[in-house]
């Protein structure tokens, strides 16, 4: 198996845009106004209104299964939300092998905004195919 | 059942600890299942809103697609009461078997647990809420841990 420790995942940038988060409000059934309505997202101390979490999940999720291809299965993918993220600002999504124990796999990922602060920040395990 | 408690009549406001000892006494407490197909169209919207061109989404689920299919949290009204706004604070899921077009699954969500946190910038109110996802051959295919946050 050629993965190992260290290995970094090539990085995914996203440029979610207001339209996306309604296209996603959509998709997922989640129509908290604070992902599409300016003046709500205010009224509860929002710079504005914010991706959803469950979308930058959706694009760590990417990074994860598009490094992992069908080299193996995922088992687990864990993220944790430490910051807010607004529209029209690129987000980057990042990264590395962290564990490698026979055909299990343990990688660190994250979410990251242009100044680069993780707002996102997670775990994935695979296990890979012989 | 809980959904008897009703705000006091008087005028005054609920206080947070009763908001958090009305949530608490639901930690378990026998949850409610909801039953979704996987739909191939569904699936395709999905993955174009998160923006993931991967072809392998119009057979099989994306990793996070199973909070699509079924809320992820149940609908707790008193929690409102509670500060102002919900925050996601993560979501774990653990995954068994592929999820693929046509399967048809069985939620069943609780909530697990539910405290408070008090930082420099005021008090938190945290409700863990999982979720088992059985397929149609009442296989469990995977569970979800989620973290809501009142803010």
């Amino acid at each position: 198996m050629s993965v190992k420790v260290g290995d970094e995942l090539s990085e995914l940038v996203k440029h979610p845009t207001t339209r996306q988060l309604v296209q996603y409000a959509g998709a997922q059934g989640d129509f908290y106004e604070i992902h599409y309505e300016q003046a709500y997202a205010q009224s509860v101390g929002l710079p504005g209104v914010i991706l959803h979490g469950l979308l930058k999940a959706g694009f760590v999720g990417q990074l994860v299964t598009d490094w992992l291809g069908d080299r193996g299965t995922l088992k687990s993918f864990e993220v944790s939300y430490r910051g807010i993220d607004q529209p029209g600002r690129p987000y980057h999504c990042r990264g590395r092998v962290t564990r490698v124990d026979g055909d299990q796999v343990e990688l660190e990922v994250w979410g990251e905004d242009s100044a680069g602060n993780r707002t996102t920040v997670g775990t994935a395990t695979a296990e890979m195919k012989g | 059942m809980s959904d008897q408690f009703v705000p006091p009549s008087s005028g005054l406001p609920a206080a947070n600890v009763s908001v958090l000892e009305r949530l608490r006494a639901r930690i378990g407490e026998a949850a409610l299942s909801t039953e979704a197909t996987v739909e191939a169209g569904h699936l395709k919207r999905f993955a174009e809103a998160i923006g993931d061109p991967n072809p392998r989404w119009t057979r099989e689920a994306p990793p996070t697609f199973l909070v699509a299919l079924a809320p992820a949290s149940l609908h707790l009204a008193e929690a409102e009461e509670y500060g102002k706004g919900w925050l996601n604070g993560g979501n774990r899921f653990e995954y068994f078997e592929p999820v693929k077009v046509g399967d048809r699954i069985t939620a069943t969500g609780r909530v697990a647990d539910v405290y408070e946190k008090t930082g420099s910038s005021g008090s938190l109110l945290f409700i863990i809420f999982e979720t088992e996802y059985v397929n149609q051959d009442s296989r469990t295919v995977a569970k979800l841990r989620g973290t809501a946050i009142r803010r």
